[in-house]
């Protein structure tokens, strides 16, 4: 009976060390990449070991290309969408939370809906609206197009965190004399402040991760992001294959460490959101 | 005291209040989803070129006489199909079983649950280059390992490959997105009762009963709405399969939106590009209502709590 036990339990621990394994192996080869001098890259048998010694190729990346540039213009996106989709965001999760009235089905529904758009498909309206509007190969217009596809995520996240604020709070507030938007936002908010801050981290991952309109809607060469400049490097093979991967880590290791800070509260945002439904 | 609060405890407002309160996002999403929906849905029925706009015709539903006809747009529907397929019972069984490993107890736990979720969090355009790269055919490290496993040629050119590009597409995605569902699931899977599993080990029955008895229907709606989130993602997905393969070797992984990007972009066919978006949306609408249909009947038939 024990002999069994230990077995299943050694299994176990080899699926979990596979798992994790398997999980992080791209990342890790990402690093080991951008630290494999070129000759050894085209070698017979790849390195199989980062070699640390060769760290300063993360320096050099920044002379040889304008990764400086494209990490802020994503940074100023990011936190654009961020702002943006949460301002927008709050009151409608609040009404879709305390309210009931007409039209509030349909609202819902539309929220829904955005997530079936692809931006590949918006992409040729947009550009005729954003000729109009003077939006055009402007970073305000990516901030604008990206928070068009956050926005709803974040009320429904927000909307799932609301509905566990007890009413009693905001009825307390309310006979002190203050107004509903003061009890919104001096009450409610702070209660839901994990949940804001994890719909935040969504937010800012989506502007920051965002693809098709920056590659459609901008076309000046100093408002490039990092997700275009680094799709121009995908399955090409003429810019050293260490340097572009040195790039992809430097955009890829923001992200992951924003994410793993706020873990929980992403993990709890999500599921809440998604499990509610 | 509270002579003025409605019923169910919401707060005294004008009947107004709400629609003040949705005006900003819904006009917000109106000007920048509804309104470029509504232009995506008449550029459907025209022919129009993206190097002059301004010369569109009107050509009735001769766009999508076209697509049905075409024998090309089959192969991109059964693609489709296929890849959205693949993508929900992959990744929900990849995060079940990743699931199910990290709900019990163990050191190190904690750390291993982070660690699992961070493909989740890497950027598309990253995971297209580094898996490009590892799905080299000379240098790649998917050959170098099948090499070193004895496989006699060890060069297969995954994504140029007719019958390795989908299966290296779907690799790459269900290893971006099993962290997602395996998130829900571990949460799903709180809601399991103890008592319940307790009791049918006492009663003897082994893991694959308990499972199939106690934990199935608990996680059951959670596995239903990720089907739901996962195929709409897939047939909206197109970063990673541009960037990898831009829906070849000859339309391998022509999904909807990469001909609809290319019908676009490549041919410059904006009519035609309209049209595939808008078949690619009755889809996803479609399975959408199917879903609310069969989880609202479960509902009423008390199979959800």
């Amino acid at each position: 009976m024990r002999s069994t036990f230990n077995w299943g339990h050694g299994l176990r621990l080899l699926a979990i060390v596979s798992l994790l394994a398997a999980a992080a192996f791209p990342i890790y080869w990402m690093l080991v990449t951008s630290l494999t001098p070129s000759a050894d890259l085209f070698a017979d048998t790849p390195h199989m070991l980062p070699d640390f010694s060769r760290i300063e190729v993360f320096e050099e990346v920044f002379r040889e290309i304008p990764v400086a540039t494209w990490l802020a213009n994503s940074a100023i996106v990011a936190t654009g969408t961020m702002v943006l989709s949460i301002a927008l965001a709050i009151l409608p999760a609040y009404t879709l939370s305390r309210f009931r009235f007409r039209g509030k089905g349909a609202l819902g529904f539309t929220l829904f809906v955005t997530q079936m758009l692809p931006e590949a498909m918006l992409v040729v309206p947009l550009y005729a609206i954003f000729g109009q509007l003077a939006l055009l190969d402007t970073l305000t217009g990516l901030i604008l197009a990206n928070t068009a596809f956050t926005v709803p995520v974040i009320t429904w996240i927000l909307k799932g965190a609301i509905d566990g604020v007890p009413i009693d709070v905001e009825e307390a507030a309310r006979i002190d004399g203050c107004s509903r938007i003061d009890i919104v936002l001096s009450v409610v908010i702070p209660l839901v402040a994990p949940t804001l801050a994890a719909a935040g981290v969504i937010a800012f991952f989506h502007g920051w991760n965002e693809y098709v309109f920056a590659q459609t809607l901008v076309s000046s060469q100093s408002l490039q992001t990092a997700s275009v400049g680094l799709a121009g490097f995908v399955g090409e093979l003429s810019t050293p294959v260490h340097s572009v991967m040195a790039v992809g880590l430097i955009y890829t290791l923001p992200a992951v460490a924003l994410y793993l800070v706020a873990q929980r509260y992403v993990v709890a945002g999500m599921t809440a959101g998604s499990v509610k439904g | 005291m509270t002579e003025s609060a409605p019923r169910n405890g919401r707060l005294e407002g004008s009947r107004w209040t709400p629609y003040i309160y949705i005006a900003p996002i819904s006009l917000y999403l109106l000007l920048f989803q509804g309104y470029p929906l509504i232009q995506e849905l008449m550029l459907s029925f025209t022919s129009t070129s993206l190097l002059s706009p301004q010369d569109s015709e009107y050509v009735g539903i001769r766009n999508y006489q076209d697509l049905i006809d075409a024998s090309d747009f089959h192969a991109t529907i059964v693609v489709t199909v296929v890849y959205t397929i693949a993508c929900v019972v992959l990744s929900i069984g990849l995060g079940l079983a990743a699931a199910l490993l990290l709900d019990r107890p163990f050191l190190g736990r904690g750390v291993a649950r982070a660690a699992v979720t961070i493909p989740w969090a890497a950027p598309s355009v990253a995971v297209a280059l580094i898996f490009t790269w590892m799905f080299n055919a000379q240098y790649g490290i998917f050959n170098h390992a099948l090499r070193a496993l004895g496989f006699a040629s060890g060069h297969e050119n995954w994504l140029d490959h007719p019958a390795l590009a989908l299966p290296a597409i779907l690799l790459t995605t269900v290893w971006q997105i099993f962290p997602f569902a395996s998130v829900v699931l571990l949460a799903a899977l709180q809601g399991v009762s103890s008592e319940l599993r307790e009791a049918a080990v006492i009663d003897g029955a082994d893991r694959l009963s308990v499972f199939k008895a106690v934990v199935w229907p608990t996680i059951q709606p959670s596995v239903a709405l990720l089907s739901l989130f996962i195929t709409i993602w897939s047939l909206r997905r197109f970063d990673l399969i541009w960037l990898m393969t831009q829906g070849g070797p000859i339309g391998a992984t022509n999904t909807l939106v990469i001909e609809l990007y290319r019908q676009g972009f490549v041919y410059r066919e904006l009519g035609f590009a309209a049209a595939v978006g808008m078949i690619g949306l009755t889809i996803a609408l479609v399975v959408t209502l199917v879903y609310f249909h069969i989880s609202a009947r479960a509902e009423r038939a008390g199979g959800r709590r």
